[in-house]
């Protein structure tokens, strides 16, 4: 659990919490894609982002611990909408779908400065930010860019993997980071952008009516011209990357399940399969 | 310039008829109106549609969800302790899923038997031994009934716990000496002033020790809707239904064994002058009998679902075995013999799906005014006979697939086809299904 240093913090400050979520197609179907060999979005079933629920729950429980407010974001298509419905449902205040035909084909950098406007344009309404949570990466590009790149367009500090959050305090935030091997803490001044690894946060299954009231919030839909987004940054042309093919692997392994009532001779079977493939054995 | 995206606008489009109803686009000058196809259905002919809404998609992923981490990994858990472990009821109760179809101004959900029953159809394809099946549709049937004809202090006091989940509602006509022949039963319910004094015996009943074990399952505890006789000299029409508190102290419980669906408790309780009040009295004295086959019907509809979700759930299991399974040099999936009993069973079983939910759209119809009892009741009668009997034989065929290990203890196609069994006679046997569908297509006077 979070804990709130009030001599520190002496307001108590109720955080004002945005949470970056990105409908992608879900894990679970098959991917379908164009013959410019993009992924067929439109034609496949979105979800919310598996990454992106860790940050939601980090979210919540900050703003369970805390108090605040938590504002969901995302850049999609229209139709992606139910797939962002799932946030409300776990908890999410309010929810902004930033949607503009202009901003389709674009890339990291593209997709990062979008959002990083509609972040600005929060930001002056609520009159702060203080953490902007999102994902380690998407399921379906991986690039684990977008956290990164959204904090430099901000110019704030970000942490990746995090994974707890762990006090939060005048005016800083302390996070437990993964790292190869092992663990790092730092300490991190807020405004700060967070990438959450799931390793701490299990995302909530929301309650039955939970369910039933998210679908009848309103998701705010807002184009690039509300968010003073420069469209020539955007878009395909906007991005400086572009994706050439994309395809599914090929699965070739093909698991062997060994029976046997004697031990010795099923792991002899075992054995004698592995130097069959080659496997040198002692 | 930018290059309109022609084929972006038409697809946005489409997806968003999806979301509203209509949609007016301002075009050169002239107004387009888009209508839902949906909408021009339900205004201009009845519509035969398998389709689900996005709101019911929603609840069954939240649901599928549950039963895949929470259930799944803990069912032979519940066979082997004998019992559902608590945090699962309690999560359950969290989730919301003990107030699917109590109206919301009793703290449920107010939801129609179609989403109760896909609901129900994701807690049996985690658990096809079918414990929770059990916990989940007599609550839910019996709840519902309980709240349709309760008093309105019973309903404050008793039905808003039960949509909360701190209360189970279970059922109870059955005695020793009265099954199938309800008017056998000897249960008497004698009333003194504002109170009502009940004596008798009831038998093979669900859920007799998580009712009466107050704090473990169910905040409160439970009772069950149980039927008495107010006045015997008046047959089948001096029957009356109350809701017993099986916390009573006057109560005493004893606990049988079933074959199957082993989680949820099976029992008998006696009532050695059991004192309840006035409004714990469900309809008026003398509905009883009626009342009783309205609430069979809801839990048979359920019955019938649960029973096809389940076979389907232990034959895609099976599905795994026979792929993986090999007997003279090839997997046994490859035997034409298997294939044909797989296919067969697989589309009867498709075709009592789709018969369950007919049911549960009768039900829906007749709460809407639409369609009256007695139909409602035979295209229930259809479905529990028609599910049970196809469910037996698909589990009893994918079983012999799986040889021995069909037959070992922790098998879920074995799991499946002991709960199924139970069918057989629970909620009214198949020869009472065949009798009520015989009635209604030849007139009662033929039968007796």
């Amino acid at each position: 659990m979070v804990t709130v240093n009030s001599k520190q913090n002496p307001s108590s400050e109720r955080l004002n919490i945005v949470v970056l979520v990105k409908p992608v197609p879900d894990p679970k179907e098959p991917p379908k894609f164009k013959p410019d060999g993009t992924l067929d979005r439109l034609s496949m079933k979105l979800v919310m982002n598996p990454y992106d629920k860790y940050a939601v729950e980090a979210a919540l429980q900050l703003r369970e611990a805390l108090g605040g407010i938590v504002i969901g974001v995302s850049m999609a298509p229209p139709h992606a909408i139910d797939a962002l419905r799932e946030a409300l449902a776990m908890g999410v205040d309010e929810f902004i779908l930033l949607s503009d035909p202009r901003l389709a084909g674009s890339d990291t950098l593209a997709t990062s400065y979008a959002l990083s406007m509609v972040v600005k344009k929060l930001w002056s309404k609520l009159g702060k930010v203080d953490l902007v949570l999102c994902g380690v990466e998407s399921s379906d590009s991986n690039t684990a860019h977008i956290g990164p790149e959204v904090a430099e367009w901000l110019g704030l500090p970000s942490v990746s993997y995090v994974d707890k959050i762990l006090e939060v305090s005048g005016g800083y935030v302390k996070v437990k980071k993964l790292i190869e091997g092992g663990y790092m803490v730092i300490r991190v001044k807020m405004p700060a952008v967070l990438t959450i690894a799931g390793t701490s946060y299990t995302p909530r299954i929301p309650t039955l009516r939970d369910v039933i009231t998210a679908r009848r919030k309103q998701i705010t839909t807002l184009n690039a011209d509300d968010v003073s987004i420069d469209t020539s940054k955007v878009g395909l042309l906007g991005s400086p990357t572009r994706v050439i093919k994309m395809w599914a692997a090929e699965i070739k392994r093909r698991g062997k399940i060994f029976t046997d009532t004697d031990i010795d001779r099923l792991i002899d079977n075992f054995l004698a399969e592995l130097r069959k493939d080659g496997v040198k054995l002692k | 310039m930018i290059k309109p995206d022609y084929e972006f606008a038409k697809r946005s489009l489409v997806k968003l008829l999806l979301e509203v109803d209509i949609v007016l686009i301002y075009l050169n000058t002239t107004w387009l109106l888009l209508l839902k196809w949906n909408l021009l259905i339900e205004v201009f002919c009845m519509p035969v549609d398998f389709a689900i809404t996005k709101e019911q998609e929603e609840l069954k992923a939240v649901v599928r969800e549950f039963s895949e981490k929470y259930i799944a990994p803990r069912v032979v858990e519940f066979e082997e302790k004998q019992m559902i472990p608590p945090e699962i009821i309690r999560e359950m109760a969290r989730l919301g899923l003990f107030g699917v179809v109590i109206p919301d101004k009793y703290d449920g959900l107010g939801l129609d038997p179609i989403t109760a029953g896909l609901v129900l159809e994701e807690i049996v394809r985690g658990d096809p031994e079918c414990s929770l099946a059990v916990t989940f549709l007599v609550h839910t049937s019996w709840g519902y009934i309980a709240c349709k004809y309760g008093s309105e202090e019973f309903r404050e006091d008793v039905i808003r716990k039960a949509a909360r989940g701190d209360l189970w509602i279970g059922i109870a006509t059955t005695e020793p000496g009265a099954g199938s022949d309800l008017t056998g039963i000897s249960t008497i319910a004698r009333r003194e002033g504002n109170e009502y004094v009940i004596n008798g015996e009831k038998a093979y009943i669900s859920g007799v020790r998580e009712a009466r074990e107050k704090g473990t399952w169910f905040k409160e505890g439970g009772g069950h809707v149980t039927l008495t006789y107010t006045d015997k000299s008046k047959g089948h029409r001096g029957m009356t239904f109350f809701f017993i508190p099986l916390t009573h102290p006057k109560i005493t419980t004893r606990l049988e064994k079933e074959i199957g669906r082993k989680g949820w408790s099976f029992g008998s309780f006696t009532l050695n002058d059991v004192r309840i009040p006035e409004t714990y009295r469900i309809g008026d004295e003398g509905r009883g009998f009626y009342i009783a086959m309205e609430g069979f019907d809801h839990a048979r509809a359920y019955i019938a679902l649960t029973c096809a979700v389940a076979a389907k759930r232990a034959i895609e299991i099976a599905i795994d075995y026979i792929k993986q399974r090999r007997a003279f040099g090839q997997p046994i999936a490859k035997f034409q013999g298997v294939q044909f009993q797989l296919a067969t069973n697989w589309s009867r079983l498709e075709a009592a799906h789709a018969l369950a939910y007919k049911a549960l759209w009768a039900l829906k119809m007749e709460q809407e005014g639409k369609i009256g009892r007695f139909e409602v009741t035979k295209i229930v009668a259809s479905a529990k006979l028609f599910a049970v009997e196809t469910a037996k034989m698909a589990l009893d065929d994918a079983m012999r697939w799986m040889g021995a290990f069909g037959y070992t203890e922790e098998n879920p196609v074995a799991l499946a086809w002991k709960a199924v069994k139970s069918y057989d006679w629970a909620e009214g046997s198949s020869d009472i299904m065949r009798l009520i569908v015989a009635r209604e297509l030849l007139g009662r006077e033929y039968i007796k």
